[in-house]
């Protein structure tokens, strides 16, 4: 009788612990400060078993992040896809259109058309229990979060432009350009807007914060200045001497360019430097809800951060270690970093008109007229 | 390599040996091939008319198909046609084709010739070598070039160290221009080696002996035998120069150099919202442009069917001899064309992949690494597109075949109507750029309910793989089918046989070894694509060709080298393939 009371006892108590186990969920996975019910989120999103990202970053600079979202939820399959800014932007909408939504979350330097997707209801809103965590500025009514901050600024060849030269704000920049005609001729790149999305952002980010951005333009139109639909085409030709100088890059890939190229030099504009964000939003009809919630946490997160800012993304907080962080980052640029705004002044140049007259002005000033 | 050029070409030049009445004969009689081809032929019309049926409707659409504002309009032609940049793009486009064309045409006639009327030596290096530029991906090309011959590229800083000044430009059109022409060079001489291989040699003997020399010979004698040949290479070079994506869009690139399919890219960037209307609408004109060419290509064919009689299977050929100064001077220009066309490309991938930086002032034995393939090797996508690739060019080269080899039986001497319709449903899809085609099977595969399933698959590359691949491979397939003398059908027929028990007794057997060789140049085909998967794939659906592009997007050239790299690579592999199933053909 006894022993089979043990036995009971026993049985109970190993049902108990395989309970435990089996239960995806423990109290313990619940990340300190989030509400206690976020294991349920986590249950359901180990249960999902997967999440899609659709977005413009690298996978090679993603890795580090994926891997270490991995590390945190095995189990969680990622599904990962570089469509670059318009391919994920009109995959969402014509997805949508379709009702096969495929994105669990978008993550897009495209910050004009994540607000767009936001204004379009293609975005689902999410508090997230990080956004205690990120400044003000870096979220948008529960839809928009930025992920990054990145500046924008100059990568230049070391040996055809020794540092002392490098012009340090915009009004140098120009007055630079204008003053070595010839020796810069066909020598000085930037963004092509017509064919890169992120090109478009930097440049009428410009038009909207400052004064001189046509004086540049005409500046840059007649030294017959070159055009690239991406910042790695760009740094190629200023790591080879074809180019001189590249201005309206991404700066966060120049500071780790220069690191690891020999001949290059990266520099901020000390009056004004200008930042975008990579932006995350969850689909309105995501498959895999709970998982992209845990996504997107984990990417505001002190550790997704970190993880970020090791790819080469600084981070938007300004309590990691890795690479740069919000704080940080500014000291390096001279202490004028300008976040863009994340409103719906974003969506001011997707309007046609302004978009027609915008190209119209920029090919006006790159003719040299 | 020898026997690839035989049976790509055969269509072309004079091979249809047989009398034509028989072969009508048997298609009147053929009743059980009746019905298999109207059901062969049915199916290609579906999964060839689908996509470009949404192309033709989008392009008279005010919004993408989908969109509820979407209404009948022919707003995205009055976009075009009143967009001064149209009309550059379009001008440019046409300046490349022809320009490509003069480059082209001369130099693959002179190569054709060369190899197959001459005593050259090393003929049979010489014949593979010549078809390498074909079977590398233009993006690829592109790319190598960039760093060889760029304006800080290797070959320019040597040589501007001997002359002090760099005497080409390679963004430029003139630049575009000759390295379109070079790497078409090959297409060119598939064409024209065919028809001169099949040209009986007595009558260049006679002009020989009557004292004319080789050079004379050629202009005189063998160019005006081969005119139709050479008119119906230069249709399809022009062809495939209005199409061009790759080269363009990396060399035009800096310069903001457009042409219409680079145009098409980019309207998507210009107006923040898709513009898939104007992008169809620039496709139709695409169409409109290129199927008078596909008209033209149908008509010299008919044509070259009727002089026929000048390639009488019994007839003999014998070499020109070139004597030692002309040996010299043929290998003289052949080694240049050869070092510019597959040497200075090659290396400049070969050496980017294995640096970090290079140009002006960068010691490049210093920045010497593998560390390219290991970032390579960490990002899961990147190493699934290498796997993909090799999947669906060997896996899907080979089904592919099969396919190819069902429509070429649909096709098989077959002069009826559905020939006439099987001819323009195989060239449309020529007929269109591959990114196109590729957005259209993306929405074939998106809005198609029971197809839905298929798009986060291979197999909905693999399908657009198949319809783009359409013209090639049933080049190829026709022409093995064809080789299968009449003779032997008829007397399967004679003795009672159906046209379905003829096709599997007697031709599919004799066309086997045929089969594996077009298995392996579909398997070249199928690795160097890249425009088709731009808009289709998807997570786990990744191919070399179509990451490239992306990749260029945000410009991680480290990554494109590696690819680029690892692509040849491939592309040799399927090579060696294809030599030793084609030396079986020939043995």
């Amino acid at each position: 009788m006894v022993i089979h009371l043990k036995h009971t006892r026993r049985c109970v108590l190993a049902a108990l612990l395989l309970a435990g186990a089996a239960s995806p969920a423990l109290a313990q996975d619940v990340p300190a400060g989030y509400p206690a019910d976020y294991a349920d989120v986590i249950a359901a999103a180990r249960k999902e078993g997967a999440v899609s990202i659709y977005t413009s970053t690298d996978q090679a600079q993603a890795q580090p992040f994926l891997d270490a979202f991995t590390k945190r939820f095995p189990g969680i399959k990622i599904e990962y896809n570089d469509l670059g800014t318009n391919g994920a932007y009109n995959r969402v909408i014509s997805e949508a259109a379709a009702g096969q939504v495929g994105a669990d979350v978008v993550w897009s330097s495209a910050m004009d058309y994540q607000m767009s997707l936001a204004k379009e209801g293609h975005a689902g809103a999410y508090k997230s229990p990080e956004a205690k965590n990120v400044p003000d500025w870096a979220s948008f009514k529960d839809t928009l979060y930025a992920t990054s901050v990145e500046p924008i600024g100059i990568i230049y060849n070391t040996k055809a432009l020794p540092e002392g030269k490098v012009p340090k704000t915009r009004a140098d920049l120009i007055k630079f350009l204008q003053d070595n005609k010839t020796e810069l001729k066909g020598k000085i790149a930037s963004f092509d807007p017509e064919k890169s999305g992120s090109g478009f952002l930097h440049h009428t980010n410009d038009v909207r914060q400052t004064k001189t951005f046509w004086d540049l333009a005409k500046a840059f139109g007649a030294i017959g200045g070159r055009t690239y639909s991406s910042s790695g085409a760009m740094k190629e030709t200023v790591v080879s001497g074809e180019n001189v100088l590249a201005f309206n890059i991404i700066g966060s890939y120049g500071l780790q360019w220069a690191k690891e190229s020999p001949n290059l030099g990266v520099a901020f504009g000390t009056d004004y430097t200008p930042a975008f964000s990579r932006l995350a939003l969850i689909t309105a009809k995501a498959p895999h809800p709970n998982a992209a919630k845990l996504l997107l946490d984990f990417m505001l997160s002190q550790e997704g951060q970190n993880a970020l800012a090791k790819g080469g993304m600084p981070s938007v907080r300004t309590d990691t270690d890795q690479g740069f962080n919000a704080k940080t980052l500014n000291e390096r640029v001279g202490g004028n970093l300008q976040p863009i705004k994340l409103d719906e002044g974003l969506l001011e140049y997707l309007n046609p008109q302004k978009r027609v007259q915008f190209f119209r002005e920029w090919k006006a000033s790159l003719s040299g007229s | 390599m020898a026997a690839e050029g035989k049976t790509a070409g055969s269509p072309m030049g004079g091979v249809w040996t047989g009398p034509a009445a028989p072969a009508r004969s048997l298609t009147r009689r053929g009743g059980d091939a009746g019905l298999f081809r109207v059901v062969v032929i049915g199916l290609l019309a579906v999964a060839v008319l689908t996509p470009v049926g949404l192309i033709v409707y989008q392009s008279f659409l005010s919004a993408p198909f989908f969109s509820k504002s979407a209404v009948l309009s022919l707003e995205a032609y009055e976009y075009v046609f009143t967009d001064p940049s149209f009309y550059e793009a379009l001008g440019t486009t046409a300046l490349i084709a022809f320009g490509m064309v003069a480059v082209a045409v001369p130099l693959g006639g002179g190569l054709a010739f060369l190899l197959t009327r001459t005593d050259i030596g090393g003929k049979r290096l010489l014949e593979i070598l010549v078809l390498v530029p074909m079977f590398i991906s233009s993006v690829v090309l592109a790319f190598g070039y960039t760093v060889s011959v760029g304006p800080a590229g290797f070959m320019s800083l040597f040589v501007r160290d001997i002359l002090g000044f760099v005497p080409w430009n390679l963004y430029s059109l003139p630049g575009i221009i000759a390295i379109a022409g070079l790497s078409h060079v090959p297409n060119v001489y598939l064409y024209l080696s065919a028809a001169m291989r099949n040209l009986p040699s007595d009558l260049e003997e006679a002009a020989r002996t009557a004292g004319a020399s080789v050079w004379r010979v050629s202009l005189d004698v063998t160019l005006p035998m081969v005119l139709p040949a050479i008119v119906f290479a230069a249709a399809l070079n022009l062809l495939l120069g209005f199409e061009m994506f790759g080269i363009p869009l990396v060399l035009g690139d800096p310069n903001g150099i457009l042409v219409l399919t680079t145009y098409t890219y980019k309207l998507t960037t210009l107006f923040g919202v898709p513009t898939y209307q104007l992008m169809a609408a620039v496709a139709m004109v695409l169409i409109l442009i290129t199927l008078p060419l596909v008209y033209v290509q149908r008509r010299l064919l008919r044509h070259s069917r009727r002089f026929a009689a000048l390639g009488g299977k019994g007839a003999r050929t014998t070499n020109l001899k070139l004597g030692r100064k002309g040996q010299a001077i043929a290998f003289a220009v052949i080694g240049l064309w050869l070092f510019v066309s597959v040497a200075l490309p090659i290396a400049g991938i070969v050496l980017r992949a294995f640096v970090n930086a290079w140009g002006e002032g960068v010691d490049l034995f210093a920045q010497l690494t593998t560390a390219n393939f290991h970032r390579l090797l960490e990002v899961p996508s990147l190493v699934r597109g290498i796997v993909n690739t090799v999947l669906i060019s060997a896996v899907g080269g080979a089904l592919a075949v099969g396919i190819y080899l069902l429509i070429g039986l649909a096709g098989h001497r077959n002069r009826g109507v559905s020939n006439t319709i099987l001819d323009y449903l195989v060239l449309l899809p020529r007929a269109l750029p591959g990114l196109v085609i590729g957005l259209a099977f993306f929405w074939v595969f998106l809005f198609i309910p029971f197809l839905t399933p298929l798009r986060p698959t291979l197999a909905s590359l693999f399908i657009a793989y198949v319809v783009v691949g359409l013209s090639y491979g049933l080049r190829l397939l026709q022409g093995t089918l064809l080789q299968v003398s009449p003779e032997l059908e008829e007397s399967a027929r004679t003795t009672g046989a159906t046209i379905g028990r003829t096709w599997w007794d007697v031709v599919i057997p004799i066309v086997r070894p045929g089969l594996a060789g077009a298995w392996a140049l579909i398997m070249i085909i199928f690795l160097r694509e890249y425009a088709t998967g731009v808009y289709l794939m998807s997570a786990g659906t990744e191919v070399i060709g179509s990451l490239m592009v992306s990749l260029l997007q945000t410009g991680a050239m480290d990554m494109i080298a590696a690819l680029a790299f690892i692509s040849i690579l491939l592309t040799a592999i399927g090579l060696t393939l294809a030599l030793r199933l084609g030396a079986r053909i020939h043995d």
